[in-house]
């Protein structure tokens, strides 16, 4: 037996899968029925597989007891995921409602193109962290790869640690927050000054997932809209010379 | 200075009268019938130019760079003259050695499935034509446009699919199958369009501008497409070439194993590609686990390119189809993973041509545009404003089309009449189904697709050379 159910009550059961060498079609049906159900989910032995809980919906609650592989929680539109270790590539990729949080490190394209929902890492994130991000939000505690925010669309990336290069490539009107220090913008990426209540709403995002920023100097990275319009007065922009 | 202008003769030689000489000068000058305006002693085309270099085209791009500094873009498709056309190809039907299927009276099988070869999905697409619909993305086209193609699509029996732009209501109502295309910039992705398709296509790239992303300029974001694409009203957008959570064809495998999660293994997943090196890219292509590789050559059409990608990059369809072929046949993928064909297709003798050659299905986008009204001879001043005439228009890129097909403006997109487009684009697809049939049946086959390359014979040397298809008179194709 794989999905052990625990608990009486129909509305808030704890079920338990087991990852490990099982058929990934089963595991992740037992996830999704579980979790649309608005139950807890605890899922053992994850062993670094790639696509699990992709495509959840509904209220419910997952926790990977160990790391996953690429494209944890990819094209969901709901639940809220647990991952205790580390996650692969394209973790919550073209999330649209939502809720993950790594308590490790995540590795490339966290929040690829995502739509909406939230998504929390712990630890540190790889790089084109929130590349093609359309909306919704991305917090690292720890450091952003190279090429965060790159051609991100809208929503926000906020990063209490140290960015690398090419932060904020090519933007349209996503926005990276950076509270350590900047090795590099992207081509087009200015930092602005940013406005109190700008910041007031950085300190309530932060605090929604139990985190302090409070004391950080943010620098704020928007475009400067020199890649925006196909016109010659921008060459050297888009020439990179 | 030397004299080779007409201007008449006033020097005189010593010794010589002035009146004389002039008189002796216009006589060997024009004597002869000359034209004034001509000056001696230079060829014929010092007047028409004809170099081959410098041709008037050739100086007016340069004009245009040195005016605009930066590369041209246009809409349609390659104005390249080198490419070989499916015309070089002709059927040879049944006569002694084979009997052909009565032309008007006996069936010749159309159906085509896409999808159901690997086995890995529930519900795969059937289309009673091995013809679809090209992705041409909300955007691009009009939202009217987008509805005809879908309604056209649906009475003929075939799909069409969404583009980059992502999944228009219109379409999604009006298709009866519908593929949603994923590119790059994975515009409007999530699950629950995932979840109204029938197909989900990873698109790596297209044959009118391989190796680069999607292109729309500003003239045709306007606020309904700026919303669906989360760009700012009137940019102009460039979108990424790669795709933003994975990079090869590794990676590419888990990602189509997570989209096949996504729809819970119900529907196929395609990869679409420009040509460029179809042999190599088909076989990893099929090794990534797609359902489906679709192959766009390089006649390609486009809402907008950079004009010399169109010109100077990629594979003619003509030639990519039978790479293809050599690569599912290597590697043991033919009838696993089907092959979809387009770029340039414009009859039902180029679709039977692209399946004899290897083609399990083709798109068609440029011709459906033109069923839809593209090019068609109304609203004529309209053509002119824009500096071209109907027949020769190629300014889908301004998102001023005159007939409402390739535009964001509401006036212009009323231009399309979706019930009447929509009947347009049906009879087109049945005539091309027809004339596909018509071929197979004389070639003997009671299917479209048991049409074969021994069925043709290339008529030029390169088509010869370029497909494989024996050279016709010699009877075996042309090598080295
Ligand atoms: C107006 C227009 C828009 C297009 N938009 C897309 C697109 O969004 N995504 C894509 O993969 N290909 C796009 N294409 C390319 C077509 O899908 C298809 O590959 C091509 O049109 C086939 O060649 P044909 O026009 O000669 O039939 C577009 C083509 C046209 C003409
Ligand atoms: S008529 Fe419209 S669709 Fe056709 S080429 Fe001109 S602008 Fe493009």
């Amino acid at each position: 037996m794989s999905a052990l159910l625990q608990g009486s009550s129909a509305e808030a059961q704890v079920v338990t899968v087991e990852a490990a060498d099982r058929p990934l079609r089963e595991v992740n049906r037992e996830i999704r029925e579980a979790v649309a159900a608005g139950h807890r989910v605890e899922v053992v032995e994850p062993l670094s597989r790639h696509n699990l809980a992709v495509g959840l919906t509904g209220e419910g609650h997952v926790t990977f007891r160990g790391s996953v592989g690429y494209y944890c929680g990819g094209l969901s539109a709901g639940g809220a995921i647990e991952v205790d270790g580390n996650s692969g590539w394209g973790t919550g990729e073209g999330l649209s409602a939502g809720h993950i949080t790594v308590n490790g490190n995540a590795g490339m394209s966290v929040g690829a193109a995502m739509r909406g929902g939230t998504i929390h890492v712990r630890g540190n994130a790889g790089p084109r962290c929130g590349v093609a991000q359309k909306a919704g939000d991305i917090v690292v505690e720890g450091d952003i790869g190279y090429s965060t925010g790159f051609m991100s669309h809208g929503g926000r990336i906020v990063c209490l640690g140290n960015s690398r290069g090419s932060v904020g490539d090519s933007l349209w009107e996503g926005v990276v927050w950076v509270g350590g220090e900047i090795e590099r913008l992207g081509i087009d990426a200015v930092v602005v000054t940013p406005e109190a209540e700008e910041v007031a709403e950085v300190d309530e995002l932060l605090a929604s997932v139990g985190v302090d920023g409070s004391g950080l100097d943010w620098k704020k990275v928007v475009a400067g809209q020199k890649l925006w319009y196909f016109e010659a007065r921008d060459a050297k922009q888009w020439l990179m010379i | 200075m030397a004299d080779d202008l007409n201007t008449p003769a006033t020097a005189a030689g010593p010794g010589v009268a002035p009146e004389a000489d002039a008189r002796l000068e216009d006589l060997v000058a024009f004597g002869d019938g000359a034209d004034p305006a001509r000056p001696a002693g230079v060829p014929g085309s010092y007047a028409r130019g004809d170099s081959p270099r410098w041709s008037p085209e050739a100086i007016a791009d340069i004009q245009a760079k040195a005016q605009m500094g930066r590369y041209q873009l246009r809409g349609f498709s390659t104005f390249n003259k080198h490419l070989p056309s499916f015309d070089e190809l002709v059927f040879q039907p049944a006569t002694m050695t084979r009997l052909p299927l009565e032309g008007y009276r006996e069936k010749c099988d159309t159906q085509t499935v896409l999808g159901d070869g690997l086995g890995k999905v529930e519900e795969p697409i059937v289309l009673d034509m091995p013809i679809y619909i090209a992705a041409m993305s909300f955007g691009a086209l009009s939202a009217n446009a987008k509805a005809a193609l879908g309604r056209g699509a649906r009475k003929a029996g075939t799909m069409t699919c969404t583009g980059e732009g992502g999944m228009l209501e219109e379409e999604r109502e009006e298709n009866r199958t519908l593929v949603y295309q994923l590119s790059p910039a994975r515009y409007m992705i999530d699950l629950d369009h995932i979840r109204k398709a029938d197909a989900v296509e990873l698109v790596v790239g297209q044959g009118a501008k391989p190796g680069t992303g999607g292109l729309l300029l500003g003239m045709k974001i306007s606020e309904r497409v700026a919303r669906m694409r989360s760009l700012p009203e009137g940019v102009d957008q460039r979108s990424t070439s790669r795709h933003p959570d994975f990079l090869g064809a590794d990676d590419m495998t888990i990602k189509i194993e997570e989209l096949r999660e996504a729809t819970d293994h119900r529907v196929p997943v395609f990869v679409k590609m420009g040509a460029t090196r179809p042999y190599y890219d088909t076989a990893v292509a099929a090794k990534t686990g797609a359902d489906v590789i679709v192959l766009d050559g390089m006649e390609g059409g486009t809402g907008a390119s950079p004009e010399l990608l169109l010109d100077n990059t990629g594979v003619p369809t003509m030639a990519a189809i039978p790479a293809a072929r050599r690569a599912l046949d290597d590697t043991g993928m033919t009838g696993k993973v089907k092959l979809v064909a387009a770029g340039g297709i414009r009859s039902g003798a180029d679709v039977a041509k692209a399946l004899a050659l290897g083609a399990d299905c083709v798109m068609i986008g440029s011709a459906a545009m033109i069923a839809l009204g593209c090019n068609s001879p109304r609203y004529v001043e309209d053509y002119q404003k824009l500096g071209t005439e109907p027949g020769a228009c190629h300014h889908c890129h301004t998102g001023l089309c005159p007939v409402g097909v390739t535009t964001q403006d509401p006036l212009l997109s009323e231009r399309v009449d979706v019930e009447a487009a929509s009947e347009r684009v049906h009879r087109f697809l049945t005539a091309l189904t027809m004339e596909a049939s018509l071929l197979a049946k004389a070639c003997g086959k009671s299917s479209v697709h048991n049409l074969e390359p021994e069925d043709l014979r290339a008529l030029t040397l390169e088509a010869s050379a370029f497909t494989g298809v024996p050279l016709i008179g010699a009877d075996r194709p042309f090598s080295w």
